[in-house]
């Protein structure tokens, strides 16, 4: 209870007390990302039941599978997972500097301006307004207005971290910091530089937006997170920090290198390839560093996760982040390119990434920080602990079926016996187990939302922790 | 169409050395900078000390 | 001036940029300076090397046809791109001729580019007069009534839109033209 009264003294003191910390941004941010998770969640469902019944909604132009895909691939990326990891950002930055934000209204703008883009992007996306390249398909007014919002964002975090009480900087500042400066580079390569080529050119541009746009943006601020939830949720300290830090440089350097593994074989040099191939295979050192840096700050600490549902979250995210960043550089050798490129194994391997791994920690995140942002407790503990298991369960339904069946499905398009509808048919099990292993995890994005959505409500109602703040 | 072929496999090659030349060479010099010191973990711990623990247990 | 390398804000931020760029211009800059084919078409003679001056601008309407490929994102489920994969030039390929692999400079009028990353349906960057109109109508009224089994969306309201239907079937028949390996009206064979 002497915490308490820290936090009443901070403001009136002295400059050293803990700063009070009014959490609006993290808390509107958090909030509307979680309502998109749940939002998208019913596009995800639509769209993986059209593969078992294609005519479903089939007349209805703006419900057509090649609009409700971007819908869903945008709305996932920028409605939930950025918009939460950004949140959360707003949350963890001014803890970690030991001071408050630079503008919390600021910031609360920024939350509003990123709720009409999203919003928006829903309008543009159905209407077919497309601009044809993936994870860039927002018409360039959006791009505008998301580089807005993106400046907004980073003046707010880089001017808390000029201010900060703490000199040295904690390695999730880092990411973050790092987040926010390629972001800038790589966003706008992908939305605007684009538009000025074509073909290849273009296409190698776009690649190296997308790659970079999970490389370098959601993979660095997940890991920034997981930085600082593991530790917090388990309160033990970081292995090493040394450590971190060289997992954190060789990111920064290799990654940007391997956009072309996504043309691998395609018309585009040869030279371009085996250079993306080499620096895809270099992607071992910075997961490796931060992988062992994880699993050995939990070293003889296993048992926490029996009762801390965020380290559920965390530690199977690390997993699936260690297993992702395995499949990533084999299946850019091209032997095994050959293989599974452009099959099913590509969303297998996708989801794995942005829902087991970065999902899973934002999900750690929302559920550790709304509790302590609105000063009150979880709703329930167990309805979380049924949401990991249920996206666990299903996100593992998911991603191996898909693997296998995109084995299968490589293996028989190498067979040119076989025509191609065969294949097809032959992928409807599993389809089927996709659509199913969806539900599950739409099962859980509802309890994770109904826990969160409960907790955030009932704060304001009766029963506050600390009455005062 | 030329072959870049074997020519980017001798890049990717050198582009290693150099990185690997890097490394070692920031290595040394963090070293004799003092930068690999005890209190230079110090961070991990300070991040811990927080006032809000009490809440959303 | 490294012992104090964490607690420097500024030269983290130049350090992080200048890695970054690093491989962010390499990669994106200087490949279309050392592989011209990437920009502008060349002559050649060798069918399997490069378009043997049938490449052209799209028309107008070839154009709109690109436009509605791109809206009803018919290239979330089709890719253009043979790769240089011995199973691509056979399923490309037209009644026993294998298709040439696709190259840079058949390319160099598309965009957005519509290479593709995922195959839930078959390759289409040699589908250029593999069907006639009448077949594509039927396909896109309802594709199963040609192809049992398939799990592509019907597009009525392309089928009924005699505007878009034209138009987006020129476009399809531009596919795979720019090299000489077979004739061009072959599906009225
Ligand atoms: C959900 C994924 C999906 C979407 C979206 C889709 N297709 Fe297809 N398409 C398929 C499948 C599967 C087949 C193979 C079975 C068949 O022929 O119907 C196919 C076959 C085709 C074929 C015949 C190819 C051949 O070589 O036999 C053409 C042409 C075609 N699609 C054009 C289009 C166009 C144009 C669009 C957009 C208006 C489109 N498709 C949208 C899945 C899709
Ligand atoms: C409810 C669970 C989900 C279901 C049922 C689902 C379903 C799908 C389907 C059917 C596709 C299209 C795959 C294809 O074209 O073959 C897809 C693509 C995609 N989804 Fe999901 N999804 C879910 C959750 C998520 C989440 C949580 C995220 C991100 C946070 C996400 C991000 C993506 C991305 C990035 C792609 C594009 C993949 C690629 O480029 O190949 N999805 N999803």
């Amino acid at each position: 209870m002497d915490e308490k009264k820290a936090v009443h003294s901070g403001t009136a003191v002295s400059s050293t007390a803990v700063p009070v910390h009014t959490d609006t941004t993290a808390k509107w941010f958090l909030l509307s990302a979680v309502v998109y998770f749940f939002i998208v969640g019913i596009v995800a469902i639509i769209l993986a039941a059209k593969f078992i019944w294609p005519e479903m909604l089939g007349t209805v132009a703006t419900l057509t599978y090649g609009r409700l895909r971007p819908l869903h691939v945008n709305g996932m990326l920028f409605g939930w997972l950025l918009a939460a990891d950004m949140g959360l950002v707003y949350y963890l930055v001014p803890r970690l500097c030991g001071v408050k934000l630079w503008s919390e209204k600021l910031g609360v703008a920024t939350a509003i301006l990123w709720n009409f883009i999203i919003l928006s992007a829903v309008v543009v996306l159905l209407g077919g307004w497309n601009q044809g390249l993936e994870y860039a398909e927002l018409p360039l007014w959006l791009d505008v207005l998301v580089v807005v919002a993106w400046i907004m964002f980073g003046w707010n975090i880089f001017a808390t971290v000029a201010k900060r009480k703490y000199v040295q900087m904690y390695v999730s500042v880092w990411y973050i910091m790092g987040t926010i400066l390629w972001t800038a580079f790589v966003y706008l390569v992908g939305n605007f530089a684009v538009l000025f080529a074509t073909g290849v050119n273009q296409a190698n541009l776009n690649w190296m937006y997308v790659h970079n746009a999970v490389g370098l943006i959601f993979t660095p601020v997940g890991l920034a997170l997981a930085y600082y939830f593991i530790p917090k949720s388990g309160n033990i300290p970081l292995y090493s920090h040394k450590l971190s830090m060289i997992g954190f440089w060789s990111l920064a350097f290799i990654y940007v290198w391997t956009g072309a593994h996504h043309m691998l074989h395609g018309p585009i040099s040869q030279w371009l390839q085996t250079i993306a191939i080499f620096f895809s295979v270099m992607l071992l050192v910075p997961v490796w560093t931060v992988v062992y840096n994880f699993f050995a700050t939990m070293k003889g600490q296993w048992e926490l996760l029996q009762t801390r549902v965020e380290l559920k979250f965390l530690m199977s995210g690390v997993v699936f982040y260690l297993l992702t960043c395995f499949q990533g550089p084999m299946h850019s050798l091209r032997s095994v390119n050959a293989l599974v490129s452009k099959t099913d194994w590509i969303p297998g391997h996708a989801h794995m990434a942005v829902l087991g791994a970065f999902s899973f920690f934002a999900i750690a995140g929302t559920l550790y920080t709304v509790p302590r942002i609105f000063k009150t407790r979880l709703h329930s503990a167990s309805m979380a602990n049924w949401s990991f298991w249920f996206m666990m369960i299903g996100g593992l339904g998911f991603f191996v079926t898909l693997w296998l069946g995109g084995l299968w499905q490589g293996w028989q398009w190498n067979n040119p016996a076989i025509p191609f509808i065969d294949t097809v048919v032959a992928l409807g099990p599993v389809w089927t187990v996709r659509f199913f292993s969806g539900v599950l995890i739409f099962l859980g994005i509802v309890l994770f939302l109904y826990d969160i959505v409960a907790t955030a409500i009932g704060a304001s109602g009766s029963e506050p922790i600390e009455d005062a703040a | 169409m030329q072959d870049y072929t074997y020519p980017s496999i001798f890049l990717a090659y050198l582009l290693f050395a150099v990185f690997a030349g890097g490394a070692l060479y920031f290595l040394i010099r963090s070293i004799k900078d003092g930068y690999w010191g005890k209190d230079s973990e110090e961070v991990k711990y300070r991040m811990l000390a927080d006032e809000e623990n009490k809440y959303g247990e | 001036m490294l012992g104090n390398a964490e607690k420097n804000a500024i030269l983290f931020v130049i350090a992080a940029v200048l890695l970054f760029l690093t491989g962010g211009l390499l990669t994106t800059l200087v490949p279309p300076l050392i592989d011209t084919s990437w920009g502008r078409p060349f002559e050649n003679d060798d069918p399997a090397k490069g378009p043997t001056g049938k490449l052209r601008p799209y028309t107008e309407q070839e154009l709109a046809g690109r436009e509605i490929y791109n809206r009803e994102g018919c290239w979330y489920c089709h890719t253009q791109q043979t790769r240089t994969l011995l199973a691509d030039t056979k399923r490309s390929g037209w009644r026993g001729v294998d298709s040439p692999i696709s190259t840079p400079d058949e390319f160099v009028y598309d965009a957005p580019h519509m290479f593709g990353t995922k195959r839930t349906g078959p390759d289409l960057s040699r589908v250029g007069g593999k069907y006639d109109s009448q077949w594509h109508l039927t396909h896109f009224r309802n594709p199963r009534d040609l192809v049992p089994g398939s799990i592509m969306p019907p597009f009525p309201w392309i089928a009924d839109n005699p505007e878009e239907f034209e138009a987006l079937v020129a476009y399809l028949q531009t596919l795979g033209r720019a090299k000489d390996w077979r004739p061009d009206q072959d599906y009225e064979d």
